[in-house]
């Protein structure tokens, strides 16, 4: 009998563990089946010839896969073209897809647990599944964006259809042991909404509240100004046409409650996991006029700056079908072309960093339960109820309570709404359409006053020389006193009262100098007279448009640099992208090394010597780079850490984040990307005499009177230390603290499994490099690089990565090392591709 | 004879069941075994044996056609083995033998309760 019960009850484990799983082990049996688990990831990683059919298919199609995966898809109606774009995105990305439609729709929980739970909350609470469902309410039946959207769910659909039949669904479906629902046009949006969340969802006013109680209203207009402080690159600078609105004001004050329930606010929101709020935006696009290009045709450049991930955010394709052709990539899970080039036009995108987030503070009273005061009356919030079902617990209910302003949160007795123009309908799908099938500027334009959020600088250049840049999306107007940075009062004062027209926005079409260029810098002058944001929310400091603009600029003035060709080749336009010259370091090296003259150790004369030959470029093996950026933190934190610790600014933990790291980490991320180091940098440089700027940075309590030594003593300080902290961290010898020793980059799995990311490996770049390698390690930077020259007809691109998101497929990792060697790939046409060796054809049949 | 048919028959009950998905098949003919089987010493190897060539044998015509190596290092990154790939072979063959094994052990052991002499 005691056999029986010991069988017994082995017998049971084995079997509760084999189908149910217990702890972090799946449930093994299914899992691990060798014909229906996990490892048919390797026969999905075997691509051939095939003939598929394919329901909803109406004429036959044919997708060519290049060797390296590059998929050119041809069908005879737009139809079919976006069913097939549909299908070949779920055959390589179905698991990613479904990843980003769970985060949007606050479904993670339900296949991963608790964990995630927070996250769906705050999705749910901001959203994207409110707004998606608004949207998809609003395409008329008939219209061609959402025949294209229905298209392409019915091509996902017919692969997870065919996955689920041969047992070759992602195997990450079979690990978490669930099946993918069905694809719907919404699901489209939300992976839309996702991204525009990424981009430009931001908190900075929460921040501000608590920067401006801490700090005080001069201190934070001073060092966190609406406008930069340092020499900018605009695009368009003008002439502007008259403003209707223009809500500049002086900082205001904030109370203790209002600091408080904005602390707690802010607090939820950073806990939440990256990627859910924007901190900021790293991208470069560029064009150069046919008349200043070698070849005689537009140039045009384009790097957009995302989190690096594997599988990679990007999808490369071509979509060929009549009165629709465009090349370059797409985002899995949406249709359509998001940058790149069709017959006549080629565009990118970098975003534009313009505030579209605005807190109001409610005004609430205990008699009034459940309601808010607006414009003279008491208005009851309205409700909206969610279950969240959670893997391995009891489901949870979630109800949101929205104002006229947005969703509404309550913290510490202060009820807050969130006014987003990501939650207002913005019909992306048909801009992006119309785009790909614009053939000049005038049509490019029309397609993008369709287009609300996030905000993009969109680059334009043309096979007839011109080019382009208009900042498209909604830029929010404010009544006149408003003060957008910080929250503001709910009823009604201070509410959007529309957006800036289409006319006035950025925009610049054929300059006189032949170049326009964008890098997240504010887009135009101080005269430009509407407010569009503070430099903290979060204009980029300009350090790379400064450098872009440089060098586009330098090269068009024939024989000055001889390193310069007297017209711009596209082979500039890949070495501007990969550019490693830091601008800021080209401006504070040449001011420390006055201040080191006579004043430093004779021991520190080699690391003198390096950064005195050097180029300013962050390249791996640059030991002037490791000096340079170590020195920069440490001046900083030397500078503004003293003034945290006596203002008790709790949220930027400096010690923390600085000791012995050399990265910026949280406390610029924070403050704004990058923004105190904007403000030492123009209190450094503005030394008297001369100076009318405000005075340079000095100890709390000190005695704040001009300084008559400049910035000197604390530079040589401050560089003591960095020789100190290098040779600690690398040794004695200065030569051999290579950049690429601290600095490394990093390509993140997207299902945050680290065993499948790749990296770190030491690389070049900084955060103020055009090849963007911020953070150590850097998992931010250049997701896609693509370069157009329309004399010579050549179009190059790449991105790190590969098509497939199966790990044991040879597609996985493919591009990794071609883009980070700065190498291209050609973009090829559908007819190339069928003729180049190595392709593989699918024929989809009806 | 009875034993070899016992064998085949339950081998390829076994394989076809782990073929079209029944992976538990293993169990169950483990379980038929160690019932119609009086020996427990022969069942339970038998058993244990029928689970893993049940297993083995989809998964080694795995390997033959498209290879195994990369798939066994992504599982074994997944599951937190670094690049281990013979991790979650063991691991995947182990549960065909434990199916196996724990259907004959179970159907031994209620054999003896139910039919003590037999």
């Amino acid at each position: 009998m005691a056999n029986l019960v010991a069988a017994v009850l082995v017998s049971a484990a084995v079997l509760y563990v084999t189908f149910n799983g217990a702890g972090p082990l799946p449930a093994l049996g299914p899992a691990f089946n060798p014909t229906t688990g996990a490892w048919t990831m390797a026969a999905d990683a075997q691509v051939g010839n095939q003939t598929l059919h394919l329901n909803g298919l109406s004429q036959p199609a044919t997708v060519t896969l290049e060797s390296d995966g590059t998929a050119h898809i041809v069908a005879q109606t737009a139809h079919d073209l976006f069913l097939a774009t549909g299908y070949v995105h779920a055959r390589f990305r179905l698991f990613q897809m479904d990843l980003m439609r769970r985060q949007g729709e606050g479904r993670l929980s339900e296949i991963v647990g608790s964990a995630a739970l927070d996250t769906d909350k705050f999705e749910l609470q901001l959203g994207l599944l409110r707004t998606a469902e608004l949207e998809w309410s609003q395409l008329p039946q008939g219209d061609s964006t959402r025949a294209a959207m229905e298209a392409y769910a019915q091509g996902v659909n017919d692969r997870i259809t065919e996955a689920e039949s041969v047992h070759h669904l992602d195997p990450m479906f079979a690990l978490l042991g669930y099946q993918p629902k069905l694809w719907t046009p919404i699901d489209t949006l939300i992976v839309k909404g996702d991204m525009t969340q990424t981009l430009n969802f931001t908190d900075t006013p929460l921040l501000m509240a608590q920067l401006v109680k801490a700090l005080g209203p001069d201190l934070v207009s001073q060092w966190f100004p609406v406008l930069p402080p340092n020499p900018q690159s605009p695009y368009d600078p003008g002439p502007y046409p008259a403003a209707t609105s223009a809500p500049i004001e002086t900082m205001g004050s904030v109370s203790d409650a209002e600091a408080q329930s904005a602390s707690t606010l802010y607090q939820r929101l950073s806990a939440l996991p990256a990627g859910l709020v924007a901190t900021g935006g790293a991208s470069n696009n560029w064009a150069v006029a046919g008349s200043k290009s070698a070849s005689g045709g537009a140039l045009l450049g384009g790097d957009p700056h995302l989190h690096l991930t594997l599988p990679a955010i990007w999808f490369q394709l071509t979509m060929d079908a009549p009165g629709y052709h465009a090349s370059g990539v797409s985002i899995p899970g949406t249709p359509g072309v998001l940058i790149g080039h069709n017959q006549h036009i080629a565009w990118s995108l970098t975003d534009a960093q313009n505030q579209q987030t605005f807190f109001y503070e409610e005004q609430e009273d205990s008699a009034h339960p459940n309601q808010y005061f607006w414009q003279g009356a008491w208005h009851q919030y309205t409700t909206v109820s969610y279950d969240i079902p959670v893997l391995g617990g009891t489901t949870n209910h979630l109800t949101v309570k929205l104002s006229v302003h947005g969703p509404a949160i309550t913290e510490r007795g202060q009820t807050t709404s969130v006014w987003w123009a990501g939650n207002l309908p913005s019909q992306d799908f048909t801009a992006i359409l119309h785009m790909g099938q614009a053939s000049n500027f005038q049509e490019f334009r029309d397609a993008l006053r369709d287009w609300h959020s996030p905000t993009h600088n969109f680059v334009y250049a043309d096979d007839q020389g011109n080019i382009g840049l208009i900042s498209a999306g909604y830029f929010p107007l404010l009544p006149k006193g408003s003060q957008p940075w910080l929250p503001m009062p709910g009823t009604g004062e201070n509410d959007v009262t529309g957006t800036i027209p289409y006319d006035a926005i950025p925009q610049a079409y054929n300059p006189p100098d032949g170049i326009i260029w964008s890098a997240n810098q504010r887009q135009v002058t101080a005269d430009y007279p509407y407010y569009i944001g503070t430099a903290s929310n979060f204009f980029d400091p300009g350090y790379r448009a400064n450098e872009i603009h440089r060098v586009l600029s330098q090269c068009s003035v024939a024989g000055i640099f001889k390193q310069c060709p007297t017209k711009l080749s596209a082979a500039d336009m890949m070495s501007l992208q990969t550019d490693t010259r830091d601008f800021l370091a080209s401006e504070m090296v040449p001011i420390l090394l006055k201040s080191l003259a006579g004043n430093a150790q004779p021991s520190d004369q080699t690391a003198i010597n390096l950064l005195t030959n050097w180029n300013y470029k962050m390249d791996t093996n640059s030991a002037a780079a490791s000096i340079w950026w170590t020195f920069w933190q440490t001046y900083i934190s030397q500078s503004f850490d003293p003034w945290w610790k006596a203002k008790k600014v709790t949220f930027a933990p400096a010690d923390q984040v600085r000791g012995a790291s050399p990265a910026p980490a949280d406390v610029n991320a924070d403050l704004g990307q990058y923004l105190e180091a904007l403000a030492l940098k123009g209190l450094t440089v503005c030394q008297p005499p001369g100076c009318t700027g405000p005075a340079p940075i000095c100890p709390p309590g000190a005695n704040c009177i001009p300084d008559t030594q400049g910035a000197g003593p604390r530079m040589v300080g401050a560089f003591e230390a960095t020789l100190a902290t290098l040779s600690r961290q690398l040794g004695s010898d200065p030569a051999t603290w290579a950049w690429g020793r601290i600095h490394t980059r990093q390509l993140d799995n997207l299902a945050q499994i680290s065993g499948l990311n790749y990296g770190p490996r030491p690389d070049r770049g900084d955060a103020n490099t055009p090849l963007a390698a911020g953070g150590f390690p850097s998992v931010d930077g250049p997701s896609w690089r693509m370069v157009v020259d329309w004399g010579a007809k050549t179009f190059v691109g790449i991105f790190p990565g590969g098509q497939s998101g199966n790990p044991a497929s040879s597609w996985y990792t493919n591009h990794v090392d071609t883009w980070w060697s700065g190498l291209y790939a050609p973009m090829l046409t559908a007819d190339q591709a069928t003729a180049a060796g190595g392709s593989k054809v699918w024929t989809l049949e009806p | 004879m009875r034993l070899a048919t016992i064998v085949v028959a339950g081998f390829a009950v076994s394989v076809v069941g782990v073929l079209v998905g029944a992976w538990w098949a293993p169990f169950t003919v483990g379980l038929v075994i160690g019932i119609v089987e009086r020996k427990p010493r022969l069942a339970i190897p038998l058993g244990a044996g029928i689970g893993l060539a049940a297993w083995l044998l989809p998964l080694g015509s795995a390997q033959l056609h498209y290879g195994l190596g990369a798939a066994a290092r992504s599982l074994a990154e997944i599951m937190g083995f670094g690049k281990q790939g013979a991790i979650p072979v063991v691991l995947t063959l182990m549960v065909g033998v434990l199916l196996g094994l724990c259907g004959a052990w179970l159907g031994s052991a209620g054999r003896k309760v139910i039919a003590p002499t037999t």
